[in-house]
């Protein structure tokens, strides 16, 4: 704030100086109000899952059945999913010993999407929403 | 059956007439699969996805019937079954060969629900009758066509 210095003859402000006076000087009494200060709003994201995990989702299983063949199986995962071979035979081999593997986590669409996938090849698999 | 012969997506095999007779005859059986069986979910109600449930019957209902276009289109081209002495040649696709392990597997696994889903490890042996008979053979020669084409289709890759 720039100071207030000149005076005239009588030692009293010009309308002109009066004008670019600071309020308080007239007023010393008056405490001074601060403008606060607004700094932007940063804030540091705190560290979470990826999105997905936060997103309610549906899991797509697919499930052992005696009748389907393993190496059918592989090969249906690798088509449908795009897998490796050996992703694909690792999921397999979970249905056959497990009983059942966890596939993917999906949206509802998405998960409509493989089980309709997997279900063209006869495969049992369905979704389950995740709890 | 076996692969003779891949040029690009073209897969060339051999067939002997028994092999081929046996083939065609197991297709005519397609589909097998009632399309009630597939269930969405196993707690459908629970989720609310009967609407799903509802889409996913009329789009296996959509595949089943171009499935079966294919199947019939195959069965009635001649060019696709060549005949050299004693045997025949079939040539098949990529997506040829993917259809046709879903309408093989469709056929598996409805003759395995219409012998009474038997499954030896939990003591459920297949009970073996004249009227089901033939979905036994039919389940057990559809297993080896699936295998000739995925051993065709990994020979490939």
């Amino acid at each position: 704030m720039q100071k207030f210095q000149r005076v005239n003859d009588l030692g009293l402000l010009t309308l002109a100086e009066i004008e670019i006076r600071p309020v308080l000087e007239y007023f010393p009494g008056m405490a001074e109000t601060v403008e606060p200060v607004v700094l932007p709003d940063i804030e540091k994201e705190e560290q979470t899952g990826a999105q997905s995990e936060l997103e309610p989702g549906y899991l797509v299983i697919c499930w052992d059945d005696p009748v389907n063949l393993m190496d059918y199986v592989t090969h249906v995962f690798q088509v449908v999913f795009g897998w490796p071979k050996p992703k694909a035979e690792f999921h397999m081999l979970q249905v056959h010993n497990q009983g059942k593997s966890v596939l993917t986590r999906e949206s509802m669409e998405r998960a409509e999407h493989y089980v309709h996938q997997l279900q063209s090849y006869s495969l049992h698999a369905t979704m389950e929403r995740d709890a | 059956m076996k692969l003779i012969q891949r040029d690009g997506e073209s897969f060339l095999f051999h067939i002997s007439k028994r092999e081929k007779g046996l083939l065609f005859e197991v297709l005519k059986l397609y589909p097998l699969i009632p399309i009630a069986h597939h269930r969405v979910s196993q707690t459908a109600a629970a989720l609310g996805v009967t609407e799903t449930q509802k889409l996913l019957e009329s789009a296996l209902a959509d595949r089943t019937r171009e499935n079966k276009r294919q199947l019939l289109a195959m069965l009635n081209q001649e060019t696709r079954l060549q005949e050299p002495v004693g045997a025949h040649r079939l040539t098949l696709s990529g997506p040829q060969m993917e259809w046709l392990l879903q309408v093989l597997n469709d056929i598996r696994v409805g003759s395995w629900l219409i012998l009474g889903e038997p499954d030896e490890k939990k003591g459920k042996p297949i009970e073996l009758n004249d009227e089901n008979a033939r979905y036994y053979a039919a389940m057990e020669f559809c297993g080896l066509f699936q295998m000739t084409l995925l051993d065709a289709l990994q020979q490939s890759s």
